[in-house]
């Protein structure tokens, strides 16, 4: 017994020498020459599609570092795979922020997952930047949690937006919902029902799925029975792919909406013509696939950026929208460093971060302002409908916002 | 056996000292590594006590580790009980339903005892979902931060590796107590051979669920440690594959001696928490070109370890140890 | 709830049938290793997925091969890959006691599942199934030619398997070998190569399921984990050493989980996993040889 104990010993010192100790730094993650950012997003599970945010906005990073960086910093940027879980989310946070010594979280993705981090980010002081996650309370809550600030669409908007849009087309709306039933999907169901008002009761049906379902489309089954001729798609990933194809095999022709975060044009391609024609979402991002674009300076600086500063790139990376979204962040990103002046604090950051006034963001649509105050914190909230035909997305009509919240 | 118990007690008076003063020589974040150590050695010497000694297989001790992390966060988000005092009320909830899974288990003989175990590690996370009204259903709780009581100067990072470590080596030292008394003894006489054990007169079928309970019990106040450092849980902190993580820990390290668990423990954290650097090892062999961003690579060296344990070290390496040093240990104390 | 319609009923009773043709198809793999070789195989599901990705790789990305012509190939690799596994590993623990191969399996899963991720990447990848999903209506319910060919498949399979064990010399020298090895080798029969065998069979089986369920649950290296649960429900319910039964006991399975958690208020979508090991506890505990099968489960 003794002498396995001492082994035991043997081996706890032998882990702590292999693992030698860092000395935290004064002010973490600025040095003279380079600022150290962070972030946590899925590169495996049912949402891997969407980590692609983090590849596209380290390519923009590299870009800027390429050009003389920020007041000759450059910026290094270490992002996580949590494979959509928030509890790694949090465990990979604690180690970028104790470990790595970062000075910022820069747009982790889940709404789960960023509100697992929140309380310890905000309690440490360490700023949690662009948040990619569409939930009210990102933009809500800052006297609770003032170190945190979001930045795409607030999924509560976005459901208003349905409404007011369903409220102008139809005379008789008849709703039926299929929603992810956690925060994220819930998010997007209330902003819908109180865009409704009055006419909340258009909404006839609504059916939560849990993300450990194989398959959703017995689901949409049952909605069909409801005799809608609306459905929205609150979903993620797969989810809507199967909600598509259980539309196409259950005969049913609703108008779909889809939210914009599961409506990247290369998962629109998959399900049959039959579903997807006509589906309407919001985008607030120039979309690489969209014909609209083609010829855009924005989406060829994109596309250059991508192929000199890409690494890790998936299949098809050039026409997809995640990687122009995590560009459009990163844009900001380097805007808000730029303006947090040479002496680079954390408060300066986050001073920087809630006075924002960007109009010339070459990756979202024209007309655009990223905007914030102190106490108004959803940097985009100007979005354009946009319509799914002959396998393209085609924004229409101007821009449209609607309270957040 | 006067040397052997005082050799004992001069070993784990070692063992204190160097829990004491380690965290005076490593950075903050790795007195947290260290803590998470602390507590998979917690599961692995209540799991030991269930494979190890009373010889019944469960590949679903993740639940278990689930029921007391949960126990923790409904107490603490819900009633507002300060973290620390959920602690043993979380051991005893998980001890609880250890006990209720160990009725069913007599039973089951070992392939089957596996399957429904496992089945449980699958099934279970499926419950905080339903009833989400007081677990947070898939969103989860989120606890408050841990933080030193009575206004002590330690960051959080200390007082969690301290916290966790008093609380393993009491646990440790029950546990050694407990197999040195009849409960030991009488898993032992049922692991060598039940028929004989239960001829002579042993209860064996409450041994054997009090085996459950107890290595539940164990199970659920690591769980209760992992919710407080991780100030959050929700069904995938507590995965499928973290049972099965517990297995491959106890298969490594051998589920009878100290050094083995702590061996075991150390490398089913280190592994899960430095896939990246694993990868980049992997990446120096020939024809193996790895992504240290790419996911799976802990699956691959536990299961790839699994595989070679079963086959070549089915003693772990503890028995591996211990069949090295025989030729010096015997000559040491005489074998009674 | 939502109102109740016959016409729901009838489309409740397809997703029924077909969810149950799923889990019967993995569970006849199941099945069939223990039939063979007496061994509860938890990789089964991970060998299943790492086929349909080579599947996947043979029709999308080392060649652009159709379905049926990847199909046979896909069979062969998995052939090798199951006897390879017995050979190489499985059969150093051959007479070891049942839980240690068991444990071994496990080892198996994990690395398989890890070996997918790293060779193929995290993310999703969309299946292109042999059958079409374009449906008609019977009796208000939509049916799709997927939907019948995973039935009939997994019938057609039973059928032949069940010929195979009765009516071939091969089929009962495997089932010699499973039932006692010692009088097997006693009278000739190559006990090692049969156990190889149970598992090439597996292996192929397994390969055969996963490239029918893909196209509906989508291929990513954790799809099997789920199905993995109700396949053994189906296997326990059917009698593990029954085809048919794992055939029979998936169809109950699916139609009663699908209908329950439709039609009872307080089941859902969340609680079928726990049904499914419910019912695997109930049947293991009171009635272990399932509805088929012919085997205790009990410890002497």
């Amino acid at each position: 017994m003794r002498r396995r104990v001492v082994l035991a010993c043997l081996v706890i010192a032998a882990v702590c020498a292999a693992a030698a100790a860092a000395r935290p730094l004064a002010n973490p993650g600025v040095s003279s020459t380079e600022i150290d950012l962070g972030s946590s997003v899925p590169l495996s599970g049912e949402a891997a599609a969407a980590g692609s945010v983090a590849r596209g906005a380290d390519a923009y990073f590299k870009y800027v570092n390429a050009h003389g960086g920020v007041f000759g910093r450059k910026i290094s940027f270490t992002y996580l795979d949590d494979g959509y879980d928030p509890g790694r989310a949090v465990t990979n946070t604690i180690r970028l922020v104790q470990q790595n010594q970062v000075f910022a979280m820069f747009a982790p993705l889940g709404t789960d997952n960023n509100l697992a981090i929140r309380k310890f980010l905000n309690q440490q002081g360490v700023p949690q930047l662009f948040v990619n996650s569409g939930a009210t309370t990102f933009g809500r809550d800052y006297k609770q949690y003032p170190w945190t600030i979001g930045y795409i669409p607030p999924y509560s908007e976005e459901g208003k937006i349905y409404a007011k849009y369903i409220l102008q087309q139809f005379k008789r709306p008849k709703i039926a919902v299929l929603y992810q039933n956690d925060d994220y999907g819930q998010d997007l169901l209330n902003g819908l029902r109180k865009g409704l008002g009055k006419k909340a009761s258009a909404i006839v049906a609504k059916v939560g799925y849990d993300p450990t379902t194989t398959d959703v489309q017995p689901l949409i089954t049952q909605l069909k029975a409801s005799k809608a001729n609306i459905l929205c798609i609150f979903a993620f990933g797969k989810f809507s792919l199967q909600a598509f194809f259980g539309v196409s095999s259950a005969g049913w022709h609703p108008q779909i909406f889809v939210n914009d975060v599961s409506a990247a044009s290369s998962l629109m391609v998959i399900p049959p013509k039959s579903a997807t024609k006509g589906a309407i979402s919001i985008v607030f991002g120039k979309d690489p696939a969209a014909p609209i674009w083609a010829n855009d300076k924005g989406i060829k600086l994109f596309q250059s950026i991508l192929a000199k500063y890409g690494s890790g790139l998936t299949p098809g990376a050039s026409k997809d929208g995640y990687y122009t979204a995590g560009m459009a962040e990163a844009f900001t990103m380097v805007d808000t460093l730029r303006k947090a002046g040479k002496s680079l604090t954390r408060a300066g950051v986050m001073r920087a971060a809630t006075h924002l006034n960007e109009k010339n963001n070459p990756f979202v649509l024209p007309g655009i302002v990223v905007h914030t105050t102190p106490t108004f914190r959803y940097p985009i909230t100007q979005v354009k409908l946009q319509r799914w035909t002959n396998g393209a997305w085609h924004p229409f009509g101007k821009l449209v916002s609607q309270p957040p919240g | 056996m006067k040397a052997k118990l005082l050799l004992e007690a001069l070993s784990f008076a070692l063992l204190v000292v160097a829990v004491v003063f380690l965290p005076h020589h490593v950075s903050d974040f790795h007195s947290r590594e260290l803590a998470t150590v602390g507590m998979y050695f917690i599961a692995l010497v209540g799991l030991g006590i269930l494979t190890g000694y009373s010889g019944q297989i469960s590949l679903g001790h993740g639940a278990f580790m689930a029921i007391g992390g949960y126990t923790t966060a409904i107490l603490e988000v819900n009633h507002g009980v300060r973290d620390i005092w959920t602690i043993p009320i979380a051991g005893l909830v998980a001890g609880a339903a250890g006990l209720l899974v160990g009725i069913p288990a007599l039973r089951l003989s070992g392939p089957y005892l596996a399957l429904v175990t496992l089945g449980i590690a699958i099934a279970f996370p499926q419950l905080p979902k339903k009833y989400g009204h007081f677990t947070g259903g898939t969103t989860g709780e989120i606890l408050n931060l841990p933080k030193a009581p009575f206004g002590l100067h330690t960051t959080p990072n200390h007082w969690l590796y301290y916290l966790t470590w008093a609380i393993a080596l009491m646990l440790l030292v029950c546990a050694w107590v407990l197999l040195r008394t009849k409960p030991g003894r009488t898993w032992q006489a049922v692991r060598d051979s039940e028929t004989a054990a239960a001829a002579s007169g042993i209860g064996v079928p409450a041994y054997k669920t009090l085996a459950f309970g107890i290595s539940a019990f164990y199970a659920g106040i690591a769980g209760s440690l992992f919710a407080i450092a991780t100030s959050f849980v929700n069904p995938d902190t507590y995965p499928i594959v973290l049972s099965i993580f517990l297995v491959v820990g106890l298969a490594v390290g051998g589920a009878s001696s100290l050094a083995g668990l702590l061996a075991g423990a150390a490398f089913v954290y280190y592994l899960d928490n430095h896939a990246d650097a694993v990868a980049r090892w992997a990446d120096h062999l020939p024809f193996v070109s790895v992504n240290p961003q790419q996911s799976g690579i802990p699956s691959v060296a536990f299961g790839a370890v699994l595989i070679l344990v079963v086959l070549l070290l089915p003693t772990g390496v503890g028995g591996l140890l211990h069949r090295l040093l025989r030729p010096l240990t015997s000559r040491l104390y005489s074998r009674s | 709830m939502l109102a109740f319609t016959w016409s729901e009923l009838a489309q409740q009773v397809v997703d029924g049938i077909r969810d149950g043709g799923i889990y019967a198809l993995l569970a006849l793999a199941l099945v069939i290793i223990y039939r063979s070789t007496r061994v509860i195989n938890f990789a089964q599901g991970e060998m299943a997925t790492f086929t349909t990705f080579v599947a996947w790789s043979l029709m999308n990305q080392w060649a652009h091969l159709s379905f049926w012509e990847a199909f046979p190939l896909v069979l062969v690799i998995a052939f090798a890959g199951g006897v390879g596994i017995e050979r190489l590993l499985v059969r150093w623990v051959e007479d070891a006691p049942l839980l240690t191969v068991v444990i071994l399996t496990l080892g198996l899963a994990l690395l398989l599942n890890g070996l997918t991720s790293v060779i193929w990447g995290g993310a999703e990848k969309q299946f292109q199934g042999p059958f079409s999903t374009q449906t008609v209506d019977i009796a208000g319910a939509q049916i799709s030619e997927q939907d019948i060919g995973i039935v009939a498949v997994a019938v057609g399979l039973v059928v032949v398997l069940a010929l195979f064990f009765r009516f071939t010399k091969l089929g009962l020298a495997m089932r010699a070998a499973a039932v006692n090895r010692q009088s097997s080798r006693l009278v000739g029969v190559r006990v090692g190569w049969m156990l190889a065998l149970g598992w090439g069979f597996a292996a192929v089986l397994g390969a055969v399921a996963g490239m029918l369920i893909a196209p509906i649950v989508f291929l990513d290296p954790n799809m099997m984990q789920t199905v993995l649960l109700y396949a053994f429900a189906a296997a326990v319910l059917g009698g593990l050493d029954s085809p048919v039964g794992a055939v029979v006991g998936g169809i109950i399975l699916g139609l009663t989980i699908t209908l329950v958690g439709r039609y009872v208020p307080y089941v859902d979508s969340t609680l079928k996993l726990p049904v499914a090991l419910l019912l695997i506890i109930v049947v293991l505990l009171f009635r272990p040889a399932g509805l088929f099968g012919r085997v205790s489960v009990r410890r002497v």
